[in-house]
């Protein structure tokens, strides 16, 4: 479960990317978070890292309250939480099974587990094939599912996707939706910025609208309420 | 961590040095340019060292006794003498003696002495003391001038003082110059390093979301740091062992025999180089290690 309370956030004391806000995420839910550019979704997702603190407020995740997290302790939380971005952020000069398998490096994973793993998840995301590609070999859509993969390997319990489908056509984008779908139906939270209107409104999930740092809106089975 | 992790680690510190070519080159130039001068001032010194206890292994002490002293009195010394510990050899020579001495010495101007005799020779009776080991030499010098026929007590210091002097003053003035350079090479290692995790700030930001922790992702920069200092090393281990050896064998070659530059018998190569090798594998990664943990402080915010 993730919990905001009260949490507000400003970079310079003078503007509010985020003012008083209150959200509960409950495990295993998939919420959509929208809004216009500058409506505090980054500063959302910054704070559920860990890379940012709060300027008020607290924030639980999984009954943790963050701020209780020691700086050396960050890493360790953050394998708990898998994240994607617009820009997938894959390692260029490593193929997609290193660049999978690296993650795993990362938490000290055995060589076997490893050669076990790896293959498993490349092929839950239908990147088999393509498992001694690199990067720039690979399509948009390819490389994205390359980074669901890579959070896949360590199990986290929440998926943070940020504008996941943002550099990719329609059609890969309901490929990559798919695949978070089912990354959701394993269990895991998933929460998803976004500013793609057709896939918010055709998933029929909960939808969390910002606006000026605030929430606007918050529906189950909600769509994309607002004009870009 | 594990030794894989280690390994994987160090890795990646290796292929750094060779992903930065440029900087790692210099980086590498400077620290083996800061170790061979390193090893110029040691070689100097460990082969002064060489000479002086050379010269002291063969100091002799020369004590010379005062004028009234009776012949029972020299019995008895003697007889101390021979009690003592350390001693390689002694030999006494009387006042006559040591006068033939001084005549022969003169050669064709002995003439010149012609005015002493066994009456009026100013030369005192003496012993003449080899000592078995050159860390003797002090405290017998402090026995014997305590005895009390004693007069004066007199030993060849004066051109090992000199060759300790010029060695200090080696010491002294090498390893500033030394401390000046490893100073530079930490810079450039330290911008190396600098430049390494700013190419790498991509790969930094995705090991963090991940959950990499500080460690990991500090450690690679670390042996970056650690190989540069240990090529350094290398390269100035091979720059000293060659000049050295072509030294050695340039001044065996030569036709000097027998004078003052007997002095010179450098070491051989084999007894110093390993101790200059392994100073320099230890300095130059203790230097790599210090500034890459610098740069890293400074520049990779984890």
């Amino acid at each position: 479960m993730i919990q905001f309370k009260n949490v507000s956030m400003s970079y310079d004391n003078v503007t509010h990317a985020l003012r008083n806000v209150n959200l509960t995420i409950n495990s295993g839910e998939f919420v959509f978070v929208v809004g216009p550019s500058g409506a505090g979704k980054s500063t959302l997702i910054k704070l559920l890292l860990k890379e940012i603190e709060p300027t008020e407020g607290k924030l639980y995740v999984n009954n943790v309250d963050l701020s209780g997290i020691k700086p050396k302790e960050i890493p360790f939380y953050r394998r708990g939480i898998g994240v994607v971005f617009q820009d997938f952020r894959l390692l260029p000069d490593r193929t997609v099974y290193e660049n999978v398998a690296f993650a795993m490096e990362i938490v000290e994973a055995t060589r076997k587990e490893i050669r076990r793993q790896v293959p498993a998840i490349l092929g839950m995301v239908g990147l088999s094939s393509k498992a001694n590609s690199y990067p720039n070999q690979i399509s948009g859509g390819e490389q994205q599912r390359t980074a669901l993969a890579r959070t896949l390997v360590n199990n986290p319990s929440i998926l943070i996707a940020d504008e996941p489908t943002g550099n990719l056509d329609i059609r890969t984008a309901r490929e990559i939706m798919k695949i978070i779908n089912l990354i959701h139906r394993r269990g895991t939270t998933v929460i998803m910025a976004t500013h793609a209107r057709d896939i918010v409104d055709s998933m029929q999930k909960r939808v969390v609208t910002f606006d000026k740092g605030c929430i606007v809106s918050d529906e189950e089975k909600g769509e994309y309420s607002f004009e870009d | 961590m594990k030794i894989r992790t280690w390994r994987l680690m160090a890795g990646q510190g290796f292929r750094n040095v060779f992903r930065n070519r440029i900087m790692s080159l210099a980086s590498i130039s400077a620290i083996a340019a800061a170790l061979f001068v390193l090893g110029l001032v040691l070689a100097m010194v460990l082969n002064f060292n060489n000479i002086i206890s050379g010269l002291e292994s063969k100091v002799e002490i020369t004590v010379f006794l005062k004028d009234n002293v009776q012949s029972h009195e020299i019995e008895a010394m003697s007889r101390q003498l021979n009690d003592w510990e350390g001693i390689k050899e002694w030999k006494f020579v009387s006042r006559d003696e040591a006068l033939e001495n001084w005549r022969e010495e003169w050669g064709e101007q002995k003439y010149l002495l012609d005015g002493y005799t066994a009456e009026n020779n100013p030369l005192p009776d003496s012993f003449h003391i080899t000592v078995e080991n050159p860390d003797y030499v002090t405290e017998m010098v402090e026995k014997l001038r305590k005895l009390t026929k004693v007069e004066v007590v007199q030993y060849s210091k004066d051109v090992v003082d000199t060759i300790t002097r010029i060695a200090n003053a080696t010491r002294i003035l090498g390893l500033a110059v030394v401390v000046i350079l490893i100073i530079m090479a930490m810079i450039i290692i330290h911008n190396t390093i600098r430049i390494s995790v700013y190419s790498r700030r991509r790969e930094i930001n995705i090991m963090k979301y991940i959950g990499a922790t500080d460690w990991y992702i500090r450690w690679p920069f670390i042996m970056e740091g650690i190989s540069l200092g240990i090529m350094g090393a290398v390269i100035a281990g091979s720059l000293t062992a060659g000049i050295y050896y072509l030294l050695v064998q340039q001044l065996a070659e030569s036709p000097m025999e027998g004078n003052i530059l007997s002095l010179l018998q450098l070491l051989p190569l084999e007894s110093i180089i390993y101790q200059i090798v392994g100073l320099f594998l230890l300095v130059g990664s203790v230097v790599g290690v210090i500034a890459s943990v610098l740069s890293i402080r400074k520049h990779l915010r984890v």
